[in-house]
């Protein structure tokens, strides 16, 4: 390694706890902002009271407090939980354009909790999230196994991913067609957003997301040895079967809980582990976190631009999301031709 | 191989494409025979060819001519355009993935025909053209560096794709709760309560349309081979591409407009024709045969589940999604992705 490079790299490395502060710094004042901004403007000295001293008589306090807070919190664990399973999944396959919602993951999981509400008629979040990981695991070890696992190239992932995210929509469709009832339901659940979020949803999955967080972190401790091939993993030391399945497993656990929080939200997971490595690098440690809170902020903005006066109030996050990463994704594979990172 | 000759002109006729055109055709018949028996008011057979020749009672009449009848003509004709629009464009570009549905086309039509609706009321075919000519030119253009990579293609027309699907699911959701509901099957390609405008309209389009493609099928036979052997062969490359191009697009505008985006339709009659006639060409006349089964059958499918009006596009997708799956694992054994 030539001396620059080295002084480089070194340069890189201190500045990283202090983008990661800025950062989050950035995300309180965004989440703070989100808690003010809306159809009914509330003063700061309101937000404070309904943060530390409830007032349940203050009509802005309880705007705050119970439609406002829960869909800040539900944007803020969405966000982050589909941040760092993208930074994840791209770590894991060396694929510029994996994503939990373009790899079927996230359609899996929505077939699940589609088939555990109208089918096995689950109302209550702590019930049908665990259809949500069945799903979304069924999808995660469909996609692998068919697009030819960690070894395949970038377009057959995204190939077999489409293929399954049409499938899993087929069945989707096919349920909720049969009643108008479900229509009604469905399709603006489906677009993916927080108008439903309550605190009572987000008591119920909570536990599930702090799970996920903690078994990506164990996961992405590996995920360096697995990037550089699976034979120098194994001569590493490094137990591969299990560090893909630990890895899959967290994948999954973020990507579900988010689908059975907020509905399918796809492109957040592939844009954001991008703008991660803009100033993290490779070094998955760094990355994950960063691309929670990125994910996190991207979140909280783009539902805040959906209810917004631009859109006449009602562009759902996941629509938002999902128009601006159709062409992101575009100037991806144009940019890397759709090479292994 | 038998030689037709008509005075100047002489065809080859194989025998497998034949036998697999005519088996295709039996199927596309009895499949229309099916849907004729099949449905929810019960009706003989003799009480079908006594509607169908103005013989029948009002009710029976009126059930055969005006409900049924359009519905499966509509079908056929829809599923032969998909099918002959996905046959060229993956054989332009010389690989199955890429087919109309996949690369943007039909999301486009798609997504132009629902803003036409919404802003005019009407307009359908216009808006379909309209929006798969603006999808095609983007993603031809985006994924151009110089040249035309095809999975560069593929990938943009990908991203294309969940775009445009994402802004026809925002168009969903301006609409009321009424309009949504057609729309909502419509988005997902149904055949449900088609008339004779329909049918007028997919056949007229054919009428106009199949023959210039089956007449550019000639030449893009000579496609499957390299650019460099295509220009030696003496064909105009970019005037070729250009009119496959334009005719794909009018071509699946046109199903779109009448029967929505049947999901994979055009994706899976290219690669089924070409197994069964066992050719390494376009064999047009075979992928519209096999859009039309698979139309009619899905349609056939969605309708022999009692109580509910599911669309027929769930049931392509069903059978398109495996199809994909199965393509991408042969293209992958061959090394090719």
């Amino acid at each position: 390694m030539r001396a620059d490079t080295t002084w480089h790299l070194r340069a890189a490395t201190d500045r990283r706890p202090l983008v990661l502060l800025a950062s989050l710094a950035a995300l309180v004042l965004l989440a703070l902002l989100a808690l003010r901004l809306g159809y009914r403007p509330v003063d700061w000295a309101d937000l404070v009271g309904a943060l530390t001293a409830f007032d349940p008589t203050d009509p802005e306090q309880i705007v705050i407090r119970e439609i406002r807070l829960p869909r800040l919190v539900g944007a803020l664990l969405a966000g982050a939980a589909l941040g760092i399973a993208g930074a994840l999944i791209q770590g894991m396959t060396r694929n510029p354009l994996a994503d939990p919602g373009l790899l079927g993951i996230n359609a899996g999981a929505a077939a699940g909790v589609i088939g555990a509400t109208f089918l096995l008629g689950m109302a209550a979040p702590g019930q049908y999230v665990w259809m949500a990981f069945g799903g979304g695991a069924l999808g995660a070890a469909a996609v692998f196994a068919l697009g030819g696992g960690t070894q395949a190239s970038p377009a057959r992932l995204l190939l077999a991913g489409a293929a399954l995210t049409a499938f899993f929509l087929a069945m989707i469709r096919g349920l909720v067609l049969m009643s108008r009832q479900s229509l009604e339901t469905y399709r603006f659940w489906v677009l993916g957003g927080f108008d439903d979020v309550t605190l009572g949803t987000l008591a119920a999955l909570w536990p599930f997301f702090v799970a996920g967080v903690l078994v990506a972190l164990a996961a992405a401790t590996l995920i360096d040895a697995l990037a550089l091939g699976e034979d120098t993993a194994r001569g590493l030391g490094v137990n591969v079967g299990g560090a893909k399945l630990l890895c899959g497993l967290a994948i999954v656990l973020l990507s579900s809980s988010t689908v059975a929080l907020a509905g399918p939200i796809a492109f957040v997971g592939l844009i954001v582990p991008h703008m991660a490595r803009a100033v993290m690098r490779q070094d998955i440690l760094w990355l994950a976190p960063c691309a929670g809170i990125f994910g996190a902020g991207l979140m909280v903005l783009a539902d805040l631009a959906g209810r917004s006066a631009l859109f006449g109030g009602t562009m759902q996050a996941g629509v938002m999301s999902a128009l601006i990463g159709g062409p992101i994704l575009i100037w991806l594979v144009r940019r890397t031709g759709g090479r292994r990172l | 191989m038998q030689t037709l000759r008509f005075g100047p002109v002489s065809l080859a006729v194989h025998r497998r494409p034949l036998i697999a055109g005519v088996g295709l055709l039996a199927l596309v018949a009895l499949a229309a025979v099916a849907a004729l028996l099949i449905g929810s008011y019960p009706i003989t057979p003799g009480g079908i060819w006594q509607a169908l020749t103005g013989r029948a009672d009002a009710i029976p009449a009126m059930i055969v001519l005006d409900h049924r009848l359009p519905r499966i003509l509509t079908a056929i004709g829809a599923g032969a355009a998909l099918g002959l629009a996905g046959a060229m464009v993956q054989t332009m570009l010389r690989n199955p993935l890429a087919a109309p549905d996949i690369i943007g086309f039909t999301a486009g039509a798609n997504a132009g025909a629902l803003l036409a609706v919404l802003l005019t009321g009407g307009m359908i075919l216009a808006g379909a053209l309209a929006g798969g000519a603006l999808a095609a030119m983007a993603v031809v253009a985006l994924a151009w560096r110089g040249g035309l990579d095809t999975y560069r293609l593929i990938l943009v027309g990908l991203g294309a794709s969940l775009s445009l699907g994402a802004a026809a699911d925002l168009l969903l959701s301006y609409t009321d709760e009424n309009t949504a509901a057609d729309m909502a099957r419509w988005l997902t390609g149904t055949l449900h309560a088609r008339g004779p405008a329909e049918v007028a309209l997919v056949w007229g389009g054919l009428a106009m349309l199949a023959p210039i493609a089956l007449w550019l099928g000639f030449p893009l036979a000579r496609m499957t081979f390299s650019n460099d052997t295509v220009v030696g062969l003496g064909l105009p490359l970019a005037p070729l591409r250009l009119a496959v191009t334009a005719l794909a697009v009018a071509l699946v505008a046109l199903a779109v407009s009448v029967a929505g985006p049947l999901p994979f339709v055009a994706f899976v009659s290219g690669p089924i024709a070409r197994r069964l006639t066992g050719s390494g060409g376009p064999a047009l006349p075979a992928a519209a045969l096999t859009g039309a089964t698979v139309t009619l059958g899905a349609d056939l499918a969605a309708r022999s589940i009692p109580m509910v009006q599911l669309p027929a596009g769930v049931f392509t997708a069903m059978v398109g999604a495996p199809v994909l799956v199965w393509l991408l694992w042969v293209q992958a054994r061959k090394g090719r992705l």
